[in-house]
């Protein structure tokens, strides 16, 4: 349980908001050894993601991936952790604001509570539990996994106080809870409450508030999930029959269509709407018809094109672009009727479905609107906060930092990506305090334990009658203490309360036990807690072995008292071979650099250079050409207004002055070796090819990506065509002659989505919305033609497209397969395209035609990069990051993070928030004095090894190799520990630590000797 | 034999199955007892020879549980077991054992119910294939020794 | 490489049926390579085999071993003591190893556990294929690195003949013709010319036409 711990004033940060947002946060800085205060006014966090059911766009569940960042957050000792909490007010200045919390009563003592469960089995109504049973359950995770791994009660729905404060062994239940307000002190805040979902109860011609089968996206996905209110089957909530047909509306909420609804685009909604349509028709195929009504396609996300295209092409999912009219349901029908129409044909079609997903979008909630007003945030026409140019995560008031869906609607790899920069930003305005002594009483060292007799000791757990009610607990112990090998065996009440704990410590100290079993809950929860406790008393932390007989046993076979019994004997069994077979290992450390290697001299290597120097490490910024800036030098203004050329200038003078900071131009990385904390890099530097080779223990990949230009369009062979850069740069010097422009024509993804260049450019729609308006702006009488595929001008971006049309611009819609023509008239240019609106050709005569050309990797350089740094790249050439989902600034190999556009094409703005992002993720492993690299490591045993290759081939990390000598070797720092070439090898020369062949084969020799005794 | 109990041994992912089953422990899914887990990093960490061993030892099922397609913590360890488990099951055929006995099963760390559902189909699949027929010669092997 | 392939537990359980104690003896050279016959398998054979015979009623006390190569004499010397204590050795190297043991350990009988099959290369993880018959007198130089002996069927000198389709032998569309591969690649080095030339008849005496061979190394002999 995580223990409250005063901590000096000013020298934290308050992160309001624990999903995943805020939990990205709060461990980014804890890990950088900042203090932090989580408060989040659920009972525990999580937040959204929890209630998904697989995320796109791998389709995975990866809630096996943020689990661990759940837990996580509950044990890192610098975070503070205040669940059922709000934030009522904040007061105060950046680096010293005075926060007051309300903390709702729990009615739990976090302290006692072991999360067992009796309460909830005694009183199912009164406790918050919600193992995803029912229909507002939060998530299948959120037990075991929760955190604070506790209950907690809801005393209003309670009619029996006193039995249920009875039926709690832990004696953890108090009625008296009044919860309690109180202030804190704190250097900055993040705000990092997220966005609601919008209601479209209101909306009656969707009919959602009294249609059963008319469901919002996050229903769906309830219905969906394995622990959903269907366990997983999709059934229409009308009649729990299978649905054959289903509808999504998209833009529900968003675009300014509907009453209420927000004028800015949710920007992840088509990729929940795909995701969902996908997942459906994965698991029912030909059985179900999937159809998407919508009005751009706003798959514009790293990869998402291709998702796009495959929900389309392989999945068979229909699309339509169409705003539908209405849903009605006729009298005594069971079916949906959904009615529209398509372009170009003004009859109205009706079309019946089972269910209609409705894609709702995101808005500001009512109370985080209230919050940001108390702090004196400025707001937006939306209630979401103003936010500075070139860093969104910075709010109009000094101090106060926000990241996620309330910043801007966004998906999640965009909000983990924003919320490890706030991180960044926040970590600055707070306190430094001089590093804390270890506040660890100083161990008493490690017993050598070679050559002993394996004397084990087992504690057995009751676990307030978890176990002890359904399983024999004497008769266990009894059994154990008969056990070869065992000296020792005990019944322990609770085996995880203190002073169970502190017992067992002095028992293995004063028997001199030299292995420990463990009988009681799972590894996954306590094995951390009793390595600890077992390293206390002198014993290596590896020499334990976990029976897991609650899970596994008593909990299920709780019908079955004597075969519980019987199968905790064997488990013990089995887990008293594994202990006898373990073995003392040693975790590997190694000592770290402190210094940084930034590759790219952009705009994003140097504020990723910046924010580093400026926490105080030493970074080294390598580009590749003379100068630094990078494309961000061709470029004038964002679309929101801001002067990019004066924005560069200043950051090269900022980078250039900094003492911390040593800019290498004209570097070509030749060649990279070391390890995570510890590379050595070589370059050749200037024109003379000199060799330099730079010590560093983390490395920044920020190569950028580089403006595409193909061959398309007459693009270099006629003088009025140009693409957006081009354009932007005469509108800046030579307005005049632009004035005379009577038509301006722009073609969207020239050189994107297409067969060479899949993916979305991302940055092209917003260009010519931005040089359109400028156009309009120069001559509101130039006639500008925008044709486009989809217009994607997602989050506040919609308002500047918005506002083109308004001005008159045309936007004209083309497919793929019917491209608009271009020919060369003398000076000017013909377009012709159809209008499918009109459903005619039509031909405009252009002054200029402007093509929008986009990003594409430099792939040769990323080639070579990849190849000496080992990184994997996409197939299109960016760098591929760890996780697309959850850690989309790491790179698989520890110590690299990648930024900017060398991870995908994005803005500016976004390209310095994934800048800052890096530096925050950087941070937290330099402050480390030393790297732990763990011990679960897979070790060649070089005389056994027959240099066959086959681990070389079957490790999933390319981590293995043969070295000098001849022999496999697989190098710790980088082993993963999955053991897959442990069970490949033919020679039997490997073997994955904890988990050893003589180990595995003990346990399953004697289960079945358990068994024969039984018999 | 009538009142037959099978022992299954279940190799279960420490990332998905594993947690599955403490999820079905948390949410009191019952399943049969029969069934008893071992517990591995990754499926791909189950060698064929843990599985041969288990039914020399005298398992009646064997099944190896790993993640969800495309799921696997470890890219690819799930895929490369359900290949081990497909090499194995034709071994088994050669030593005389039903393969039907040994399964690869795949789950997420939520599908508690799934776990328990699994762990209730095979254990009554191997409750219909009666004893392993190794056990049954080992035991049949004892008899004569006791004669 | 040498390749092999497991025998089936049927013709291995005849072989050791008589015999109360054997010894399973694995290689560390090529058959764990090839994945045949190194320590795993062994420790698979070995689990195997007492499974089969059980069944059949018979127990027998199997012994693993593996030795670091079976066709070098020192090696095979490390399991004299325990050769003492068994019935019969079933070796799982290649032939090679199969005869050094029963020459060393005339008096005991010694079976083999596996299929020696060709000398070939690794394609891919799991995946073998022949390459080299040992002729005596490699032609590789003159035909692009790719050895008609071993990979085409017919052992053609001069080819392709009228069998091969699409890059195909007419054995199987899973074989690639070598003659096509050989013009492939002479194409690819641009000595087209050396294709039309024609190999003369080939003296197979090299490739054991003329009895067992034996290399002898006089300046190491002793």
């Amino acid at each position: 349980m995580q223990k409250s711990k005063t901590l000096p004033s000013s020298d934290k940060v308050l992160v309001i908001g624990g999903g995943l947002g805020g939990i990205r946060t709060a461990l980014d800085l804890a890990e950088a050894e900042k203090n932090v205060i989580l408060v989040d006014k659920d009972h525990n966090i999580g937040g959204l993601m929890t209630q998904l059911d697989r995320t796109f766009p791998t389709n995975n569940c990866d809630l096996c991936t943020i689990s661990p960042n759940l837990s996580e957050s509950g044990r890192q000792k610098h975070i503070e952790l205040a669940a059922l909490t709000t934030v009522t007010a904040v007061s105060g200045e950046k680096g010293n604001f005075t926060a007051t919390l309300k903390t709702a009563p729990r009615y739990i003592n976090l302290e006692k509570c072991t999360a067992c469960g009796d309460c909830y089995q005694a009183f199912p109504d009164c406790v918050r539990f919600t193992p995803g049973l029912d229909h507002r359950a939060p998530t299948c995770m959120r037990y075991p996994q929760a955190t604070p791994q506790a209950y907690s009660i809801d005393l209003e729905k309670c009619e029996d106080v006193e039995a249920l404060v009875k039926i709690c062994p832990a004696g953890a239940i108090e009625p008296d809870d009044i919860g309690r307000n109180r202030e804190v002190k704190c250097g900055s805040v993040v705000l990092a409450t997220g966005a609601e979902l919008f209601d479209p109860s209101h909306l009656d011609y969707l009919d959602y508030a009294t249609k059963a089968d008319v469901v919002t996206s996050l229903e769906y996905e309830r219905i969906l999930s394995a622990s959903g209110p269907t366990q997983g089957k999709l059934l229409r909530p009308s009649n729990n029959k299978q649905p054959k047909k289903i509808a999504w509306i998209q833009c529900i909420g968003s675009r300014g269509i509907q009453k209420g609804a927000g004028s800015h685009c949710s920007s992840a909604c088509c990729m929940f709407a795909l995701k969902e349509a996908m997942v459906t028709k994965e698991r029912f195929q030909e059985d179900i018809e999937t159809t998407i009504f919508y009005m751009d396609m706003r798959t514009f996300g790293k990869d998402y094109e291709l998702y796009y295209q495959r929900a389309k092409n392989d999945f068979g999912i229909r699309f339509i672009h169409s705003r539908p009219h209405s849903i009605l349901q006729p009298e005594g029908k069971d079916d949906l009727e959904l009615s529209y129409t398509l372009e170009g044909d003004a009859n109205k079609i009706t079309e019946n479905f089972d269910m209609v997903v409705l894609a709702t979008g995101f808005k500001v909630g009512d109370d985080t609107k209230a919050l940001m007003e108390t702090m004196g945030l400025e707001l937006n026409d939306e209630n979401f906060p103003r936010t500075t140019g070139f860093n969104p995560v910075v709010t109009s008031k000094p101090g106060i930092y926000t990241c996620g869906t309330l910043q801007e609607p966004k998906d999640i790899p965009e909000t983990m990506v924003q919320a490890s920069a706030a991180a960044c930003m926040a970590a600055k305005d707070i306190a430094t305090t001089p590093k804390e002594e270890k506040d660890m009483v100083a161990l008493i060292p490690e017993r050598d334990v070679s050559g002993e007799d394996a004397k084990v000791g087992v504690f057995i757990c009751d676990c307030g009658e978890n176990i002890g009610a359904v399983a024999d607990v004497d008769k266990l112990v009894d059994y154990a203490a008969k056990l070869p090998g065992v000296a020792v065996a005990q019944a322990k009440g609770h085996g995880c309360s203190r002073e169970s704990m502190e017992q067992i410590q002095q028992t293995i100290i004063d028997e001199g036990i030299n292995r420990v079993v463990i009988g009681g809950c799972s590894p996954r929860t306590h094995e951390a807690k009793f390595q600890e406790l077992i390293r206390r008393a002198g014993l290596n932390k590896y020499l334990l072995e976990m029976a897991n007989i609650r899970d596994q046993s008593t909990w299920v076979h709780g019908a079955k008292p004597v075969k519980a019994t019987a199968k905790s004997q064997e488990l013990i069994q089995m887990a008293v071979a594994g202990a006898i077979a373990s073995k003392p290992l040693s975790e590997h450390s190694l000592p770290m650099n402190k210094d940084v290697l930034v590759v790219g001299g952009g705009v994003t290597g140097m504020t990723s250079a910046l924010e580093l120097a400026e926490q105080g490490f030493k970074v080294y910024l390598a580009e590749k050409s003379n100068n630094l800036g990078g494309v961000a030098k061709q470029l004038r203004k964002t679309l929101e207004g801001d002067d990019i050329q004066q924005f560069v200038t200043e950051l090269i003078d900022q980078v250039m002055a900094h003492k911390l900071i040593e800019v290498i131009t004209g570097a070509i990385i030749v060649d990279h070796n070391g390890m995570p904390g510890m590379f050595s890099t070589g370059m050749q530097v200037g024109k003379q090819m000199f060799y330099r080779q730079i010590n560093h223990g983390v490395t920044i990949m920020a190569t950028g990506a580089q403006p595409n230009r193909p061959e398309e369009y007459l693009l270099d062979s006629h003088d009025n065509v140009s693409t957006q850069i081009e354009l932007q740069t005469m509108l800046e010097e030579q307005p005049d002659a632009i004035k005379r422009w009577e038509n301006v024509v722009m073609i969207q993804c020239v050189g994107s989505r297409n067969a060479d260049n899949p993916n979305c450019s991302r940055i092209c729609c917003q260009n010519a919305v931005k040089n359109a308006l400028r156009l309009a702006e120069i001559n509101p009488d130039t006639r500008i033609f925008v044709l486009y595929r989809d217009m994607r001008t997602y989050g506040f971006q919609e308002e500047y497209y918005q506002k083109a049309r308004a001005k008159g611009v045309i936007f004209v819609r083309y497919e793929m397969e019917e491209p608009p023509q271009v020919q060369a008239a003398g000076e000017k240019l013909e377009i012709s395209f159809n209008d499918p609106i009109l459903g005619m050709e039509l031909k405009v005569k252009a002054d200029h035609l402007c093509l929008s050309t986009g990003l594409i990797a430099d792939k040769d350089s990323t080639e070579e990069l990849a190849m000496t740094f080992k990184l994997q790249r996409t197939h299109d050439g960016y760098f591929l990051e760890d996780h697309v989902k959850l850690r989309p600034v790491d790179l698989a190999m520890p110590g690299f993070y990648v930024a900017g556009t060398a991870h995908s094409p994005k803005s500016i703005r976004e390209s310095l928030v994934q800048a800052r992002a890096a530096a925050s993720r950087a941070q937290t492993m330099l402050v480390q004095d030393s790297i732990n690299l763990g011990a679960a490591s897979a070790r060649v045993d070089s005389d056994k090894c027959a240099s066959c290759l086959i681990c070389v081939r079957a490790c999933p990390f390319d981590v293995p190799f043969i070295n000098a000598e001849g022999y496999s070797e697989i190098d710790p720092a980088q082993c993963h520990g999955c053991g897959l070439c442990a069970s490949e090898c033919p020679a039997k020369a490997i073997q994955l630590m904890q988990f050893e062949d003589d180990r595995i084969l003990a346990k399953l020799e004697k289960l079945f000797d358990g068994l024969e005794a039984e018999a | 034999m009538k009142n037959f109990e099978p022992v299954i041994v279940a190799f279960c992912c420490h990332y998905c199955a594993y947690t599955a089953a403490d999820m079905a422990g948390s949410q009191r899914l019952p399943y049969p007892a029969n069934v008893k887990i071992v517990r591995v990093p990754c499926s791909g960490k189950v060698d064929a020879l843990h599985i041969v061993k288990a039914f020399e030892k005298g398992a009646d099922g064997v099944y190896v549980a790993g993640c969800l397609e495309g799921d696997c913590h470890f890219k690819s360890g799930n895929t490369k077991a359900a290949r081990r488990v497909e090499y194995v099951r034709k071994y088994m055929e050669e030593i005389g054992i039903e393969p039907e006995r040994l399964e690869m099963v795949y789950l997420s760390a939520g599908m508690g119910y799934r776990f328990a559902e699994v762990a209730t189909t095979i254990t009554e699949k191997i409750r219909e294939l009666g004893p392993s027929p190794i056990k049954s010669a080992t035991a049949g092997q004892t008899g004569q020794v006791a004669c | 490489m040498i390749t092999a392939e497991r025998k089936p537990l049927e013709e291995l359980i005849e072989y050791v049926k008589p015999y109360k104690r054997i010894l399973l003896l694995g290689c560390n050279e090529c058959v764990t390579v090839c994945a045949a016959g190194g320590r795993k398998e062994v420790g698979l054979l070995a689990s195997g085999l007492q499974m089969a015979l059980l069944k059949s009623g018979i127990s027998i006390d199997i012994r693993q071993h593996t030795l670091e190569r079976q066709c070098d004499p020192e090696y095979v010397e490390e399991i004299v003591s325990m050769i003492a204590g068994v019935d019969a050795v079933v070796s799982m190297a290649c032939g090679c190893g199969v005869q050094q043991l029963a020459m060393r350990y005339k008096d005991k009988p010694i079976f083999p556990a596996v299929n020696t099959k060709f000398m070939g290369a690794s394609e891919r993880q799991g995946v073998w294929a022949e390459r080299c018959q040992g002729c005596g007198n490699c032609l590789l130089g003159e035909t692009g690195g790719i050895c008609p002996i071993a990979r085409c069927a017919k052992q053609l000198m001069n080819g392709p003949c009228g069998g091969s389709a699409g890059g195909h032998c007419e054995i199987s569309e899973d074989v690639d013709c070598a003659w096509q591969l050989i013009w492939d690649r002479l194409k690819a080095l641009g000595k087209e010319e050396s294709f039309v030339e024609i190999t003369p008849a080939k003296d197979w005496r090299s490739g054991g036409g003329s009895g067992p061979r034996k290399i002898i190394r006089e300046d190491l002999a002793e």
